[in-house]
């Protein structure tokens, strides 16, 4: 009845011109709270993140022995200087969790991204072809997954040393998988639609097809994952660091952030808790905007516009 | 048993009140069958979510009563009017197999509803085992153990029934209860409806969008269109002699099976939307009427008596006019015409030779066993150019195989198909580029076909996003091209830019053979194009393929279980069981004299146009 609405409606006024597609997701995502809220969040991380040096007080590996484990500024003993307090080094806690999300964005996108690209590529390629390229594909993907993925990504850490980009790789390899397993999905139930065998039958090639057709399907599925695997990718990064395997001592983290403050969790709590705040509130950023990404990417779940 | 009196339902839709259900008023007796009728959209399931209480929020009776049983329905608390339901109102549903629990066996749910019916636990068996036996279902002791996936459409639309009556109801709501079967067990449970009805002495309420399905089972038929009731009789009366515009027009938009074969006079335009149903003050059909004036237009038309017990809601001025023997809906209505031939002398357009198409199956735990199943077995056809050719058949007897082979998705088992005389299984490009270009297919679905992030241009002229661009006339640039189509099809200007999801099913159906057209194909394949479509739609769609088969000498294969449809279009028509060919001749010569028993029992499953003869023919028993 909706769809007749529309065309009765269609000659008494003339529309405009119909908004384009993009333009309504970008109404859709203004309209979801969580979208704004946790797009809100990452932008303010990722601020700080890239204006580091100017934002924060100090450098994050500058040690003031004269001021350990000072407590934060509105605490009695606090000190102007040192706004969230200092831990057993000296070192400013603000500043070093302001430097700590480089590590943890610069993981949590690239990482996203590569996972993104490796698992739907063989998704796309699995679901749309079929047979037996899906079947080994799907059997990889199975035999992966049985691997608990923090045992892999140890031992990946171990065979390949420390360094961002070695914390990157093992993110991708042990959640391409997750892309893999969501995407195919979608793509299996987009390729027995009938505007993907029109195409073919039109004479586009498979690439073409896939490209042109599935792919724009399935992209809002792909851009919800990505922003939920940015959540997972800091979490797997910040236990990585904390046993020290992630990158070297001279790079501020929040794993390591928390490993140093474990000693002192007695007497200095809030050099804990700020990295522990710092990774609930991006990792729930993060969710956040995936969940509202998956509302308002999906016409399905979208509220009944005009 | 329950009577509807003026009763108006408003809903509020962007602010404004809008009559959704206007001015309603019908009663049906005991052990009699009404038939409400209207296209989708008209607010004939309304009626049903009404009586069971189901009306959506924001919908309230503004006027009017529901008397059932002479207890006033909307006066009563939730819980009393809940009490009746399933007891002394059953419905039974379009879907009947969403309708049953797919993880519960036949007996397990049949059992449940006893329960919740307050049937002792001692006494259930064998009721059911009564009931089952009643709806004449084969073998019901070993029917009950089975789930519902195991069954045919057919037998669970049974199964229902036997739980409907199960209760002994006063009253059954039957919505739509053969719109998903096919053709054939449509007439059996019809017949088995119309049995246990007889025998229960129950009123019925039957939902359906066909008109004469309707005047052949029930005693009266109100026509519904856009939630106003049009008109009121008994079913053969307002058959016979319709005597509102709309349903004159419904009548004549269905195509028959037997008689003159004539040109179908469509309705133009759509039924209005509920939104815009707040803007029409005067008679709701008012817009697409051939007869309109400004009385009707401007002022609401009141139900009046025609002739004894045949109530119309239309002016006096109207109803003169339909009830002349002359068209008023189209000129040209009524004259006899031919179907596109084609010229048999020519190369076939596409041959198959031996044709077979066989899934195997792996069963046992190795996979050990195979099982063949054949959907085409060792079949022969040939359409020669601008002909028409029609395959009939139920669901599963290969007809939509042989649609996917000729396009090539699908490739053959054994045997060849031949394209304007070229091998099909041949990988030379050339020959690929060609079958490509001069056979495309038209979809079932149309809103599956279309990919919802391409507007109409792009998707009328997506042939042009190929390396090479189509041969189309003098090599048009797209955007030409794509305003012809446009044209073509029938669709107004300003629907380039839209994407499907501001369409609607006509002229999505439209956007679809006009993609198929982008490369001037020589033949269309289509399968089950107007399934989905309203009536009145589907003769605007039927006659836009029969012009463009005029103006561009295309032909058509078209396959369809619609057998109406196809002696419509087609000048040749194949019957198709179990994926061989049991028929094939002229329509002409098939329709009048059927030859196999298979097309016998199809042609008996429509119901006839002649409201005297007796329909549906068939025994009760499946």
């Amino acid at each position: 009845m909706i769809e007749a609405d529309m065309q009765l409606a269609a000659p008494v006024a003339p529309p405009a011109r119909a908004p384009s597609a993009f333009r309504q997701v970008l109404r859709q995502l203004v309209r979801q709270p969580r979208v704004l809220i946790g797009g809100g969040i990452l932008l303010i991380v990722a601020l700080a993140a890239l204006f580091a040096p100017w934002v924060a007080p100090h450098d994050p590996l500058e040690q003031d022995l004269l001021h350990m484990l000072a407590p934060p500024m509105w605490a009695t003993d606090g000190d102007m200087a040192f706004p969230l307090g200092t831990d057993s080094l000296g070192r400013c806690v603000l500043s070093r969790v302001i430097y700590g999300s480089r590590v943890a964005l610069i993981v949590a996108v690239v990482s996203a991204m590569g996972a993104m690209l490796v698992g739907s590529t063989l998704a796309l390629i699995g679901g749309y072809f079929g047979g037996k390229i899906d079947r080994s594909i799907s059997y990889v993907v199975d035999l992966w997954m049985s691997f608990p993925p923090v045992v892999l990504s140890l031992i990946l850490l171990v065979g390949l040393g420390t360094g961002v980009d070695k914390v990157i790789l093992a993110v991708v390899l042990v959640d391409w998988t997750r892309f893999c397993r969501v995407v195919r999905a979608d793509v299996l139930v987009t390729r027995r639609r009938d505007y993907v065998l029109a195409a073919q039958l039109i004479g586009f090639t498979h690439l073409r097809t896939l490209l042109r057709e599935v792919l724009p399907t399935v992209l809002p599925l792909m851009i919800t994952l990505f922003s939920i695997e940015m959540g997972v990718a800091i979490v797997v990064e910040a236990t990585l660091s904390f046993i020290g395997l992630s990158v070297p001592p001279d790079i501020t983290t929040w794993g390591q952030m928390l490993a140093d403050a474990r000693s002192d969790i007695q007497s200095a709590l809030w050099v804990m808790l700020v990295p522990v705040c710092a990774i609930v509130i991006t990792v729930l950023g993060c969710n956040l905007l995936g969940d509202g990404l998956r509302v308002a990417l999906d016409p399905r779940l979208r509220k009944r516009g005009k | 048993m329950l009577s509807l009196i003026n009763l108006t339902l408003t809903a509020q839709v962007d602010g404004k009140s809008v009559d959704v259900l206007r001015d309603i008023s019908f009663s049906v007796a005991r052990g009699q069958v009404l038939g409400l009728v209207g296209e989708s959209g008209a607010g004939k399931s309304m009626i049903g979510r009404l009586i069971a209480g189901h009306t959506p929020p924001g919908f309230e009776v503004s006027h009017g009563q529901v008397l059932f049983d002479g207890m006033e329905l909307l006066a009563l608390k939730p819980k009393q009017w809940r009490a009746l339901l399933g007891r002394r109102i059953a419905f039974i549903p379009q879907e009947p197999l969403t309708a049953l629990n797919p993880v519960l066996t036949i007996g397990q749910t049949f059992d449940e509803h006893l329960m919740l019916l307050g049937v002792d636990r001692g006494k259930r068996a064998s009721i059911i085992q009564q009931q089952m036996e009643a709806v004449h279902l084969p073998g019901p002791q070993d029917m009950v153990r089975r789930y519902p996936h195991q069954l045919s459409g057919g037998q669970c639309q049974r199964v229902l029934i036997a739980m409907a009556f199960a209760a002994e109801p006063a009253l059954i709501i039957a919505d739509e209860p053969t719109t998903a079967l096919d053709v054939v067990s449509q007439s059996h449970v019809l017949s088995l409806l119309a049995e246990q009805q007889r025998l229960h002495a129950a009123a019925v309420v039957l939902i359906t969008h066909d008109l004469r399905l309707a005047a052949h089972v029930c005693d009266d038929i109100v026509v519904l269109y856009a939630g106003e009731q049009v008109e009121y009789g008994p079913a053969r009366d307002v058959l016979r002699q319709p005597r509102h515009p709309y349903t004159w027009a419904l009548h004549q938009a269905t195509p028959d099976v037997h008689g003159e074969r004539r040109r179908l006079p469509a309705i133009e335009g759509q039924m209005p939307g509920v939104s815009a149903l707040a803007g029409i003050v005067g008679c709701r059909f008012a817009a697409r009427c051939p007869t309109r004036n400004a009385a009707c237009e401007n002022a609401p038309q009141n139900l009046h008596q025609s002739t004894p017990g045949h109530w119309v809601r239309c002016s006096a001025t109207c109803e003169v006019a339909v009830t002349d023997a002359d068209a008023p809906v189209a000129a040209g209505a009524g004259a006899a015409w031919q179907a596109p031939r084609g010229e048999p002398s020519a190369t076939p357009l596409v041959e198959l030779q031996n044709l077979s198409l066989c899934y195997t199956a792996r069963r046992g735990i190795w996979g050990q066993r195979k099982v063949h199943n054949f959907a085409v077995s060792d079949l022969s056809m040939k359409v020669q150019p601008g002909e028409f050719v029609g395959i009939v058949g139920e669901s599963g007897s290969g007809k939509s195989s042989i649609a996917r082979l000729i396009v090539g998705a699908e490739k053959p088992t054994a045997g060849r198909i031949l394209i304007e005389g070229r091998d099909r299984g041949l990988t030379d490009p050339a020959v690929l580029r060609l079958t490509r270009e001069h056979v495309q297919m038209i979809f079932q679905d149309p809103h599956s076909a279309l990919n919802p992030r391409r507007s109409v241009y792009r998707l009328l002229t997506q042939a042009y996003e190929v390396g090479q661009a189509p041969d189309t006339p003098q090599r048009k640039p797209r955007e030409a091209r794509g305003q012809q189509l446009l044209q073509d099809v029938g669709l107004p200007a300003d629907c380039l830019e839209r994407f499907p999801s501001q369409l609607s099913g006509g002229q999505k159906q439209r956007v679809n053979i006009g993609r198929a057209l982008c490369a001037m194909p020589r033949l269309l394949v289509a399968d089950e194009i107007v399934s989905g479509l309203d009536v009145s739609v589907q003769a605007q769609i039927l006659n836009l393929l029969l012009e463009l088969g005029r103006r561009h000498g295309i032909a058509l294969l078209l396959i369809s279980h619609d057998l109406s449809v196809v002696r419509y279009l087609c000048s040749r028509v194949m019957v198709m069981q179990a994926g061989r060919i049991v028929e094939q001749g002229k329509t002409d010569a098939v329709f009048a004299n059927p030859q196999h028993a298979y097309t016998r029992l199809l042609l008996g499953s429509v119901p006839p146009a002649d409201p005297n003869v007796p329909w549906p023919a068939l025994p009760v028993a499946a």
